[in-house]
């Protein structure tokens, strides 16, 4: 897996995609199957409970078929919940030990802030294997910072710092969008995440020259 | 010409004069039609911008204005409308009355609505309009857009909720009080019914959005700081706003569900399946409805265990629309299916409907909706429900009902092309749309990889699009030459089709009474009676006007505000002074109001409403306190004494007005005229220790912007100030009727009117006080 982040998302993911497409295909297959048994043909006669005009409402009850429909829709529901408080174990509870970064966004761009004090817009790099925390705000409106390839997204608003954090286990750039609109350059506002070996990562880390 | 006849329809004097619910029906769908096509039109131009990665049709600022006006368009000004088009039209039919409850009001609820879209679409040509999202999120909307359309567009949503709190009142009254004897609550049609649990949403949703445009129309205009501070900001608006949003989207899709209920039953030949789950089932979501909102802000920081509570709201409401689907399919089950148009597009729309609530159940999932928030999944889960659920479910309603509106068939096979081609466009739109779930939602430009993606789209658009033409021409071309439709071509059972095509302004001849489960006819006594009703006014007309001139001028030119405001004084005396007669049923089922006149029940509404108005605002208040270390201690900035000595004035003024009532009942001009002065003095005492205390603080440098504790103070003060200044301006009209002997004996019941809003602002003072000046 590509980081913690997508192992998450990707059980979730699976889990609510097959269940969705399962009771999706059912239901409406049984639509399709009602209204092409029912339909009009000439021979076919009319229902005797047929409502006739003038006439006030009346309805089928037969609580038991749809009693059992809904407890069988309950217990996915309830599958779905716990399956997402789980995962939410995990996502809410970053490990104690993380490389911290602070990010403030900004219209129309990211500015990073390292541990050591060091600053950079628009590119963050982060060592391999390790989880990164990052602490996110906003200098100015609602945005949102998003790295899809990681499934990682976190709020930015001014005055509030959200949490976020991932491990990511593969070597690369990632492209790190902003998801909430936030004015006219919200569409190209982009950044880099960089995914470094450790070694490499700390040779570059302790050559900053932090002022 | 007399006032009860209604003029030919096609003069024009008949369109901007009429009162009657039909005509109002008529002039709703025209409306609502002509903002399909500016909302579609807009979406098709950003199609278009999305045909290619980077293409630069639209540029970024006009991207934005797009996207924001159609967003809006379609929720507030198309989906509802066309809603509301077919209540007004059908709503009176089903229950058997002869006109809603108060026909003026109703044509004031569409006047507004029409001049607020009118703003709207003016404000297009005022630099920029919205360029925000239609959520118009904070603090971009308020401190981050400089532009004055946006402040027109945001008076024109504004204007807009008085539409909506006016004609929620009237259908409020007008169900619980109309209805013909024996029509019971648990007899009334899916449509009447879904239309009652929507009004009942929209009076505790609208005034939320109201509060909220208030609050950001003073931050843009008079530079409060609510939301462009750290205090207040995104996550304020968020709660205001979702608030309003959510119940929003059941206030959009309730309407469609009735639609289809009743389309089911008629074209499937057997009655409904589960009736009375399907009812308790959208009660449930009705409630539910406004305990789900912060879903909508799983990411913005919100404590993980208010987002828990969330969740499972959210997740459990699609349990109640569950049980509402399956039964709509379980009514399918030994039937005998006429497929045709209307019931085509109830299928397809509960197809559709289906994928889009399955969809909702993974944005739900907190861990999920960390991803899939501000992406593709997103536009296409709720396009899923809010265009195919509830416009698709419209639309089968606009077919179901236009014989009995035109009297004509349209052509059945045109009408199938429209269905096949609406089907494959909007499939083909929107499915995409998931299938591009990494893109983000309101972006011009995106990656190269998601091209196939939005082309499908694009192409989806323009034939779901041009689907529509097929609809206007053969609705256009039938109006002349459609068949005779006959008073019920679809062999419906509900009470509409009983009358005749289109039905007579007096909507069925003889009163209909429900008798033993069957709609029988009693003998038209007094037929001459109803014929003295009025049916024509032009006030409705010049108010909305006027009103929205007062709001153009305000983002122009204040003389024009000015010369609007004399126009909007003179409309309310002319609408307060005119001779309008309309009579409530004699008979009818009114339970549970039976012993509450309409009036007094169209009051009591309304100060619901405004309940949730000033409970908005309030709230506003206790969030940003306990958002604020430092708040200043009782008595440090506002001074208690101003507070106290007007709490002493509105009680005492409360305690006068009741006397002035009792005065009236007595027959004591004298007194009632004695007691109404003293109850108009004490609130200019009001208002002027008010001026008094405001000038005070503004010459020791607090205003408006100093922080958040004097906006929420300005503001809250400010807004029941307008209540009490409005309050004042109708007191003052009251005793001017008083002069001339009004209300001696006959007629307290208008002082009684009165009175309930004079208390209700009094007791929100009650809390005002305490919450500013003590604690």
């Amino acid at each position: 897996m590509v980081a913690s982040t997508v192992e998450v998302f990707n059980t979730l993911w699976t889990l609510f995609s097959s269940l969705g497409i399962l009771v999706g295909v059912v239901v409406i297959s049984y639509l399709g199957y009602q209204v092409y048994r029912n339909r009009a043909r000439p021979e076919r006669p009319e229902p005797e409970d047929a409502p006739k005009p003038g006439e006030a409402p009346r309805e089928q009850a037969r609580a038991g078929k749809l009693l059992i429909s809904v407890i069988l829709s309950a217990s996915i529901v309830i599958t779905l919940i716990s399956m997402t408080f789980i995962s939410l174990g995990i996502l809410d509870n970053p490990p104690q030990e993380a490389f911290e970064v602070k990010v403030v966004a900004f219209q129309w761009g990211w500015r990073f802030y390292y541990p050591n004090g060091y600053e950079a817009v628009g590119e963050l790099r982060v060592p391999k294997g390790v989880p990164v925390k990052f602490y996110v705000t906003s200098s100015d409106v609602f945005h949102n910072m998003g790295i899809i390839e990681l499934r990682l997204k976190i709020d930015a608003i001014p005055g509030k710092v959200n949490v976020g954090w991932t491990r990511v286990d593969a070597l690369g750039e990632y492209i790190i969008r902003c998801y909430e609109l936030c004015g006219d350059g919200h569409g190209v506002m982009t950044g880099r995440l960089i995914v470094m070996e450790p070694e490499e990562f700390n040779e570059w880390y302790s050559s900053l020259q932090v002022s | 010409m007399e006032a009860h006849m209604l003029p030919p329809a096609s003069s024009i004097k008949r369109w901007l004069l009429t009162t009657n619910h039909k005509d109002i029906g008529i002039l709703y769908l025209v409306t609502a039609i002509y903002f399909l096509v500016v909302g579609g039109a807009l979406s098709l131009l950003f199609r278009l911008q999305l045909a290619d990665p980077s293409l630069n049709v639209l540029p970024p600022q006009a991207y934005n204005q797009a996207i924001t006006i159609h967003g809006l368009v379609m929720v507030l000004f198309v989906v509802s409308p066309l809603a509301f088009a077919l209540a007004n039209y059908v709503v009176p039919l089903q229950i058997g009355a002869r006109d809603l409850a108060f026909p003026r009001l109703n044509a004031l609820s569409y006047w507004l609505y029409l001049f607020a879209g009118i703003l709207v679409v003016v404000s297009f040509f005022q630099e920029r309009t919205l360029d925000v999202g239609w959520t118009l999120y904070q603090p971009l909307a308020a401190g981050f857009t400089p532009y004055v359309g946006v402040n027109t567009g945001g008076l024109g949503l504004g204007l807009l909720t008085a539409s909506v709190t006016v004609s929620t009142i009237n259908f409020v009254v007008t169900i619980f009080r109309s209805r013909a004897p024996g029509v019971r609550l648990t007899a009334l049609p899916m449509f009447t019914m879904t239309i009652l649990l929507t009004v009942l949403m929209m009076l505790y949703a609208f005034p939320a959005l109201l509060a909220g445009i208030i609050m950001l129309a003073s931050d843009r205009v008079l530079g409060t700081v609510y939301f462009t501070s750290n205090q207040g900001g995104a996550i304020l608006w968020d709660h205001i706003f979702w608030f309003f949003g959510h119940p929003e989207v059941y206030i959009v899709l309730f309407p469609a569900l009735g639609v289809m209920a009743d389309i089911l039953v008629t074209f499937s030949r057997r009655p409904l399946f589960g009736r009375r789950y399907i009812l308790a089932a959208m009660v449930i979501v009705a409630t539910l409805s406004f305990l789900v909102w912060g879903h909508h802000m799983f990411l913005t920081g919100i404590h993980p265990d208010i987002r828990r509570a969330f969740t499972v709201t959210t997740i459990a409401i699609s349990l109640p629309f569950d049980a509402i689907i399956l039964s709509f399919i379980y009514t399918l089950s030994k039937s005998k299916i006429h497929l045709r148009t209307p019931m085509l597009f109830t299928l397809g729309s509960i197809a559709i409907f289906i994928i889009g609530g399955i969809t909702g159940v993974f944005l739900g999932s907190i861990a999920l909706d960390y991803v899939l928030r501000g992406t593709y999944f997103v536009v296409a889960h709720f396009h899923y429900t809010m265009a195919g659920g509830a416009l698709v479910g419209l639309i089968a309603g606009v077919y179901y009902w236009y014989p009995k509106m035109t009297g004509r068939m349209f052509s059945e096979a045109l009408g199938r092309i429209h269905f096949v081609l609406a089907m494959i466009g909007f499939n083909l739109l929107y499915f995409p749309m998931f299938l591009a779930w990494e893109m983000p939602r309101r972006v011009p430009v995106y990656a190269e990889y998601l091209a196939p993606l939005n082309q499908l789209a694009t192409v989806g658009g323009f034939i779901f699009g041009g689907s529509f033409l097929v609809m206007f021409w053969n609705l256009l071309y039938s109006l002349r030459h459609g068949e005779p439709a006959g008073d019920n071509p679809w062999n419906a059972p509900t009470l509409e089709w009983l009358t005749r095509s289109p039905p007579p302004p007096h909507n069925f001849d003889g009163t209909p009474a429900l008798v033993d489960g069957r709609f029988t006819f009693l003998a038209a006594n007094g037929a001459g009676h109803h014929s003295h009703e009025t049916h024509l006014s032009p006030w409705p007309f010049m108010l909305s006007l006027a009103s929205m001139v007062v709001l153009l001028g305000l983002t122009t030119h204040i003389a024009i505000s000015l010369g609007g405001l004399v126009l909007l004084a003179a409309s309310i005396l002319g609408f307060a002074r005119e001779r309008f007669v309309s009579h409530e049923p004699q008979l009818g089922e009114r339970w549970p109001f039976e012993r509450v006149d309409r009036m007094k029940l169209a009051w009591w509404t309304f100060l619901a409403s405004e309940i949730v108005l000033f409970g908005v605002l309030l709230s506003a208040y206790i969030y940003v306190r306990s958002a604020t270390p430092s708040w200043p201690a009782p008595g440090t900035l506002f001074d208690i004494w101003h507070g106290a000595v007007n709490t002493f004035i509105l009680l005492t003024s409360s305690f006068t007005l009741v006397l002035a009532i009792a005065a009236s009942r007595m027959g004591s001009r004298a007194g009632t005229l004695g007691f109404l002065g003293a109850t108009m003095a004490l609130g200019v005492a009001f208002l002027l220790n008010k001026y008094g205390e405001w000038t005070e603080l503004f010459s020791h440098g607090v205003n408006f912007s100093t922080s958040i504790v004097s906006t929420s103070f300005f503001l809250t003060t400010g807004v029941h100030g307008a209540h009490v200044t409005a309050g004042l301006l109708a007191l003052a009209y009251l005793i001017s009727r008083a002069l001339k002997g009004a209300y001696v004996r006959e007629g307290h019941e208008t002082l009684e009117y009165f009175g309930y809003y004079w208390h209700f602002v009094d007791i929100v003072w009650v809390f005002i006080f305490p919450l500013f000046y003590l604690i």
